[in-house]
């Protein structure tokens, strides 16, 4: 652990109630690093990656990013969100609003720009994942992988230092998957830092500099996709993996 | 059947097949006596309709006039009243709701009567032309009550819209507000339109009774027509139905335009 972490997140504790869904959950990452989190279905991957956005809020535990406490009382929470993005698993575009409406949204009513430069952006970034010829389009003309992508585009149009992926391609046909992957390929390729949660394992053997594998709201394992998919210390991951390899 | 339920069959039948379509109060009127030969009981008499339409006019100006200031009372009272009950929290959410069930729970005579000899609202001079008290408490009365109503129109659209948009427009570094002005409002307000339809004629008919403290609009100016002229007690109502019906008909139809014309496309995907 260096002074110098990108991203460094410490013994961080959640609560539901009087159920703990994370417990003392440790990792970080360096500046263009891509960490993905996997773990079985309530394992706390997607309540731990909320909580650097603090859509969800940890209770124990520090995250520092770029230096600055996340968990802080007195962090302003908007200008954190500015340079977070985040991509969710349902999409969650803006129902009423075109591509170009949803992505030009935050540039140009958070960030102030002019209307003709919000949009110019947003033709930008909707270009960028491969959507020009759908900037006009609802969110409901949309398929589920031009969605995603939409949402992708959002995200980047607020040129965030880090960019949050919860699990993007679950909610798609298997068809689809791949131009949402694409993407994020080409964002690694950027040198985007990103924290993905997801089960798409052949992706995150092929860009992760690290996977940390959750179960319980606990770090069993982490370690380089080699390591990890290959040679697991933790029975607990060999058999979550053997799992999902029986699914694939 | 009884004899009023045939009256109103032929006298419905006689607007229906006797009348030039489109012509209006003088066809209404002239009809009158050419067609009596099936009614039962005395002869339809729209005449006596058209030497008082003035009279009913003004009756149905009125109502227009409390319909609108009451409704638009109720939209700039009553939807930041259903957001406070969806995103407020605490004693204004709780003093919020209160009124609203209070409201809700009161008959609307009883909130006209209060408004005007209890409340006590004063004359308001508008410089061109100045607002009776009863007027004001007529319009105060309807109006607050329909905040009332529609209060739960757009709590319930607010709470529609799915929590994920709110969400999704936080995690863009919008703040609370900008998030529900720019995300959610704007999807609720489409989907309030049905029950904003229905409240819209539902105030339009109530406005009725504002009999109560003393102002006489259309229904009241019809029924001290036809207490004064017995033989044309159908004719009149006829008359007045027709006018409310005109008028919800429009206004339905005004906001049926608005819902396609803003509605949210939902198509199949791509």
């Amino acid at each position: 652990m260096s002074d110098d972490d990108f991203l460094r997140v410490t013994d961080v504790s959640k609560w539901y109630g009087d159920e703990k869904v994370l417990e003392d959950v440790s990792f970080e990452m360096d500046r263009g690093d891509v960490t993905v989190l996997i773990g079985p279905s309530g394992s706390g991957k997607s309540t731990m990656l909320r909580c650097v956005n603090r859509l969800a809020e940890a209770q124990e535990g520090s995250i520092l990013l770029d230096g600055e406490e996340v968990l802080s009382p007195d962090l302003d929470v908007d200008e954190l969100r500015r340079e977070v993005g985040m991509v969710f698993q349902g999409f969650n575009l803006f129902a009423h609003l075109t591509a170009v409406g949803n992505v030009a949204l935050g540039p140009r009513r958070v960030l102030g720009l002019s209307e003709t430069a919000a949009r110019e952006r947003a033709e930008e970034q909707l270009e960028r994942v491969g959507l020009a010829d759908q900037l006009d389009s609802y969110p409901a003309e949309l398929s589920g992988g031009q969605q995603q992508r939409v949402g992708i585009a959002r995200a980047l149009a607020m040129e965030p230092k880090l960019m949050l992926f919860d699990e993007p391609t679950s909610a798609l046909d298997p068809e689809l998957i791949g131009e949402v992957l694409e993407v994020m390929h080409g964002l690694v390729e950027e040198g985007m830092t990103m924290l993905v949660v997801t089960h798409e394992m052949s992706f995150a053997r092929e860009v992760a500099d690290e996977i940390v594998f959750l179960d319980d709201g606990r770090v069993v394992e982490r370690g380089p996709p080699e390591q990890l998919f290959d040679r697991p210390e933790e029975e607990r991951t060999g058999r979550f993996l053997e799992r999902i390899a029986s699914h694939d | 059947m009884s004899d009023p339920g045939t009256l109103a069959l032929a006298a419905a039948a006689s607007v229906a097949t006797d009348l030039p379509a489109g012509d209006g109060l003088a066809a209404l009127a002239a009809a009158g006596g050419s067609a009596d030969w099936w009614v039962v009981g005395e002869p339809a008499d729209w005449g006596f309709v058209r030497r008082n339409a003035d009279y009913l006019g003004v009756g149905a100006l009125l109502t227009i006039g409390l319909t609108f200031a009451s409704i638009l009372l109720g939209f700039v009272v009553g939807f930041p009243a259903g957001a406070v009950e969806v995103y407020g929290d605490g004693l204004l959410k709780r003093a919020v709701s209160t009124v609203g069930i209070v409201l809700r729970g009161t008959p609307i005579v009883v909130i006209l009567i209060v408004m005007y000899f209890v409340v006590g609202v004063p004359q308001i001079n508008l410089g061109v032309a100045s607002i009776s008290s009863a007027m004001t408490a007529g319009i105060l009365g309807l109006g607050l009550r329909s905040a009332a109503y529609q209060s739960q129109i757009f709590r319930a659209s607010l709470s529609s819209v799915d929590e994920g948009q709110l969400e999704a427009g936080r995690s863009i570094g919008l703040s609370r507000f900008e998030a529900v002005r720019y995300v959610v409002v704007p999807q609720a307000l489409r989907r309030s339109i049905p029950g904003f339809q229905n409240e819209f004629t539902i105030v339009l008919k109530d406005t009725s009774i504002v009999f109560a403290i003393g102002l006489a609009e259309l229904l009241t100016r019809g029924y001290d027509l036809f207490s004064e002229q017995t033989t044309a007690v159908l004719e009149v109502i006829l008359f007045i139905s027709a006018i409310y019906f005109v008028l919800t008909f429009t206004t339905n139809r005004a906001l049926d335009y608005l819902g396609d014309r803003y509605a949210i496309p939902e198509g199949e995907s791509a």
